[in-house]
């Protein structure tokens, strides 16, 4: 487990054993509290569910037996409905899965069983005192408490769908003399990717910045840019 | 190499395991698993190597998304269930009561001393055990276990009464476990009010039954179940203290780190007592309202006690590495 960086970005970076870096991108609380209502719902029809296939049956089973298989039913779908969802397969529960979300160890990984029940034993407690959820705004991960005892963190499962759209193409590829950071570099590159979903004078605006490298403005700037865009990818 | 050489090279391998890893995801054909790790290292390679070159969010994401899902099933962790329980019985859960001995006498403090104090006031002033029970519950424990009271028939009388009342117990101290528990977040302060609260309750009924009915009744009904039970509770009750001491006193952690490992401690504890919970319930359930003499109930009671005392002493010392 590598050290979380401090920024303010929902990209975690986790470090992995196996010498890289994967990023989770973690989910915010108004999302979760989505999915905890589609949760609740969820719930509420599986209790009313019992009742009518229990109350049915009772006939055949005496109503001692049927008033204890509800309390049993219940006690399971009260205490373990998340926990049953959060370390099966999917990692999540319904309302989870509806908004794309996962519920991972620190590490990314699906919860164990034991995490996942200390997760979500201790909202009994966020229940009787509605505040305490607040607390996982202060967090840089959005853990709420359950989270921080358990060491799981609520992360999207689907791939972020950053826009690519490439600019006008480069007329001419463009050397770059001075020397530039990796990080100047892809923001350069990346200028270029995205520039195609920006109207023109928004492409000068941004264009300017770069004043200093370019010794140009406006759509002559943004033209040099993408010409060196284009010969820092033929040459990194 | 530039960005698209490096994709045109490599983006077929990212593609096969794709589709492999999606067939053990069980989203797609069913592949032979051997490959796998050794491609799941070079994509991670590739990951390192393309995020190092900054070859933008494009190549990167994918890669990521790859290879958090490949992590995720190399290291899915699923000893078998069977393997997992013997371990947790004979090691795991024996070993981490002994580790946190000093929890487990608080614990038992905090339970033991209201109880007793609440039943001793009884044979001195009985206005203290009635404030706790209330007038419905004094009924009750009347028809239980009052001078002419026929427990059993009171209690087990209908066909599946046994079975109801194993799924009241079940979720109503199963469930007092799991709040026992949560309530070790607000620094133990949770946790701590539970214990006394049903060291109070249960002493009240004690002195109760003293004071105007049979106690031979109630003891020869708790004795079989008793041990699992307040043992259970008990070591439930550690699981909640450990939370609420690692957030007052983190020491050189900060409280979230504290609060995670001392989750990881917790655990054992929290099924382990749950599970003892959940037995007594079964004894108590089926077991406790039988017409059996006695004698025989005490002899079980000890028995199980003494039980409780050679596991939680003895069982898996010397095994290390829970």
């Amino acid at each position: 487990m590598g050290k979380l960086e401090r920024r303010l970005d929902t990209l975690q970076t986790v470090e992995l054993a196996e010498g890289m870096e994967i990023h989770l991108r973690i989910a915010g609380p108004f999302l979760r509290l989505y999915a905890y209502l589609l949760d609740l719902v969820v719930m509420i029809a599986a209790v009313i569910l019992i009742w009518i296939v229990i109350g049915i049956s009772s006939f055949a089973l005496g109503g001692n037996v049927a008033v204890g298989l509800i309390n049993l039913a219940l006690f399971v779908l009260l205490w373990f409905y998340p926990v049953f969802f959060e370390v099966s397969r999917k990692g999540a529960t319904p309302g989870k899965m509806v908004l794309g979300l996962r519920v991972v160890n620190e590490a990314g990984g699906t919860l164990t069983f034991g995490a996942s029940m200390v997760r979500n034993f201790v909202r009994i407690v966020e229940m009787i005192f509605p505040f305490l959820p607040l607390f996982s705004f202060l967090n840089p991960r959005f853990q709420r408490l359950g989270d921080l005892a358990a060491g799981s963190l609520v992360v999207y499962t689907r791939d972020r769908q950053d826009p690519v759209y490439l600019g006008p193409p480069a007329l001419d590829s463009i050397p770059v003399n001075v020397a530039l950071t990796r990080e100047e570099r892809a923001a350069i590159i990346s200028f270029r990717h995205r520039s195609g979903n920006w109207s023109e004078a928004r492409r000068a605006e941004l264009g300017n910045h770069l004043n200093s490298l370019t010794g140009q403005a406006g759509s002559k700037g943004v033209a040099t840019i993408v010409g060196m865009a284009h010969w820092l990818e033929d040459h990194s | 190499m530039n960005r698209q050489e490096f994709e045109q090279r490599k983006s077929a391998e990212w593609s096969n395991l794709d589709l492999r890893i999606k067939g053990l995801e069980g989203r797609g054909p069913a592949v032979e698993p051997e490959k796998i790790p050794g491609m799941f290292r070079r994509v991670c390679h590739d990951l390192a190597l393309a995020q190092y070159r900054m070859y933008g969010s494009l190549i990167c994401d994918r890669l990521n998304s790859l290879s958090i899902r490949g992590y995720r099933l190399i290291h899915r962790s699923k000893g078998g269930f069977g393997e997992c329980s013997i371990q947790f019985v004979f090691n795991t859960f024996p070993n981490s009561l002994r580790r946190e001995w000093k929890l487990f006498v608080v614990s038992s403090l905090v339970f033991w001393i209201p109880f007793f104090l609440m039943w001793w006031s009884a044979s001195q002033e009985i206005a203290w055990v009635q404030a706790i029970l209330g007038p419905e519950m004094m009924m009750q424990v009347e028809g239980m276990y009052g001078k002419d009271a026929d427990t059993v028939e009171y209690l087990r009388g209908e066909h599946g009464a046994n079975f109801q009342m194993f799924t009241h117990y079940i979720k109503n101290n199963v469930g007092i476990d799991f709040k026992l528990f949560a309530g070790g977040i607000l620094y133990g302060i949770g946790t701590l009010f539970f214990l006394v609260f049903n060291g109070l309750y249960i002493g009240a009924v004690f002195g109760y039954v003293d004071y105007a009915g049979d106690p031979e009744k109630l003891l020869t009904f708790v004795a079989g179940h008793s041990s699992f039970e307040l043992l259970g509770m008990i070591v439930v009750g550690m699981a909640g203290l450990k939370v609420g001491f690692a957030l007052l006193a983190p020491g050189r952690l900060s409280r979230a780190q504290s609060l995670t490992q001392a989750g990881r401690y917790a655990l054992p504890l929290l099924i382990g007592g749950a599970l003892m919970t959940g037995l007594a319930a079964v004894v108590e359930g089926f077991w406790s309202a039988q017409a059996i003499s006695g004698n025989v109930k005490y002899g079980v009671g000890i028995f199980f006690w003494v039980l409780h005392l050679v596991y939680f002493l003895f069982v898996g010392r010397g095994q290390r590495g829970a």
